[in-house]
C-alpha cells in the first residue's frame, strides 16, 4: 500500500497526474483496499473477474488454432461449434485472484450455425452497443517484439497504441490489443 | 508438437519463414522437447497470455452505460479517467495485479454487421447465491433470465451480458 501511494505521489509530484486525479485515486484506494467481504455482500451482484468472451466468427476451428498460437492457450472442451480457450492450465487460479471459486477466464470461440433452430424466447432486440476489441494482457511486453510477433502471426494494421501497448487486427478482421502489465484502468490505453 | 511443426511448415511454405530458420528453429525444439520441456518448444511463437486486460466497449451514451455497469455489477469507475466521451470502469484484482475493466466510449455510428463479433460478455460473481443474484438484480428493475449458476440480461443497449458462478461457467467443466 505504501509503495503504491509513494509511486502515485511521486506522479503528482512530477507533474503525470492531476490533483484531482490523486486525491480520487486515493480515496478509492483507501476506501476499498482493506474493504470487508461483509461490505462485498451488501454490494448485491459484484462481478469479480471476466468469466469468458464469446467470440464468434465463420470457422471457429481455424481462429481457435491462431489464439492458441498466439497466446499460448490450451483448447478444451471442444464441439462440433465450438471450443473454450482457458488462460491457464486446469486448476490454476486466474492471475492476481485468491478467491477459490473464480475460474481462470476464457475465450469461447465459436461457429453459429446457419441451420441452428433460433433462440428460445422472445426475439432478441437489436444492440446499439458493441464490443469492438479485446486487450489481452502479456508477460514481459516489449513493444517492437510484440509488432514483429504479431505480424509473423498473419496480424494485419499492427500499430502502437498507448504507452505499453499495439493494436493490431486478427486475420478474421477483429481488433486486439496486446498490453504489459503496466496499462491499467488507471493508466488507459482502451 | 505436432502442430508446432504444422505451424513451421505452413510459414515455411508461405515464406514466413526461410529454409535456415526453418531449420533452426526445428532443431531448438528437438532440443527442448528432448529435455522434458515441450511447453516451451511452443512458446517460441506468440505470447505468454496472463488474461484478458480490458474490453473496449462502444456505445451511443457512455454516462449511461457507466451508471448501469458500476450500480448493477459493482464496478468502479476509474478515478481519473472520465473524459468528454469515455470513462472506464474496472473490477475484480487491484489494476495492474490481475484487475480488468471495460472502456467504454461513446459512438453515434451502428455496430458493424461483421461476421465475426464478441457477442457477449459473461462475468463471474463469487460466492454465488441465485436467490441473491436474482434478487439483486430484480431491485434494479431488471427481469433476468437464464439457467441455475447462469444468469443472462441486456445491458441498456441490448448488449447480452452473462453472469454465471464458478460452476455455471468454466472451462474445465463443459
Amino acid at each position: 500500500m505504501e509503495g503504491f501511494v509513494a509511486q502515485k505521489l511521486n506522479d503528482y509530484a512530477t507533474g503525470k497526474m492531476s490533483r484531482r486525479g490523486l486525491i480520487e485515486m486515493l480515496t478509492l484506494v483507501a476506501t476499498t483496499a482493506y474493504a470487508g467481504s461483509a461490505k462485498a455482500q451488501q454490494a448485491g451482484v459484484k462481478a469479480a473477474l471476466i468469466n469468458h468472451v464469446s467470440y464468434t466468427t465463420p470457422d471457429f476451428r481455424k481462429a481457435a488454432d491462431w489464439y492458441s498460437k498466439a497466446f499460448n492457450l490450451d483448447q478444451v472442451g471442444a464441439t462440433d461449434h465450438d471450443v473454450a480457450l482457458p488462460f491457464g492450465k486446469k486448476g490454476d487460479k486466474p492471475y492476481g485472484v485468491t478467491a477459490d471459486d473464480v475460474p481462470l477466464t476464457h475465450l469461447i470461440i465459436r461457429t453459429r450455425s446457419p441451420n441452428a433452430p433460433p433462440p428460445a424466447g422472445p426475439p432478441r432486440p437489436r444492440a446499439t452497443a458493441s464490443v469492438d476489441h479485446v486487450c489481452y494482457t502479456i508477460a514481459d511486453f516489449d513493444r517492437e517484439k510484440v509488432k514483429t510477433e504479431l505480424t509473423a502471426l498473419g496480424a494485419t494494421k499492427v500499430r502502437d497504441s498507448g504507452t505499453a501497448s499495439v493494436m493490431a487486427s486478427d486475420p478474421f478482421g477483429y481488433e486486439i490489443q496486446i498490453s504489459g502489465l503496466a496499462s491499467t484502468a488507471l493508466s488507459g490505453g482502451g | 508438437m505436432e502442430r508446432f511443426i504444422a505451424d513451421l511448415v505452413k510459414d515455411f511454405d508461405s515464406g514466413k519463414v526461410d529454409r535456415r530458420e526453418f531449420c533452426q528453429t526445428v532443431a531448438l525444439a528437438a532440443l527442448v522437447y528432448a529435455a522434458g520441456d515441450a511447453a516451451h518448444a511452443q512458446a517460441s511463437r506468440g505470447f505468454k497470455a496472463l488474461g484478458i486486460n480490458h474490453v473496449g466497449y462502444l456505445c451511443p451514451d457512455f454516462a449511461k452505460a457507466r451508471d448501469f455497469y458500476t450500480s448493477v455489477l459493482g464496478m468502479q469507475n476509474a478515478p481519473g479517467r472520465e473524459a468528454q466521451n469515455r470513462t472506464s470502469v474496472m473490477f475484480g484484482p487491484e489494476p495492474g495485479k490481475g484487475g480488468q475493466y471495460i472502456a467504454i466510449r461513446n459512438s453515434t455510428n451502428a455496430p458493424p454487421q461483421s461476421q465475426t463479433v464478441v457477442d457477449h460478455v459473461c462475468y463471474t460473481i463469487a460466492n454465488w447465491d441465485e436467490a441473491r443474484v436474482r434478487g439483486a438484480l430484480k431491485a434494479k428493475g431488471i427481469e433476468p433470465g437464464g439457467r441455475e449458476g447462469s444468469i443472462n440480461l441486456l445491458d441498456p443497449f441490448n448488449y447480452y451480458v452473462q453472469l454465471a458462478s464458478a460452476a455455471g461457467e468454466n472451462a474445465f467443466k463443459r
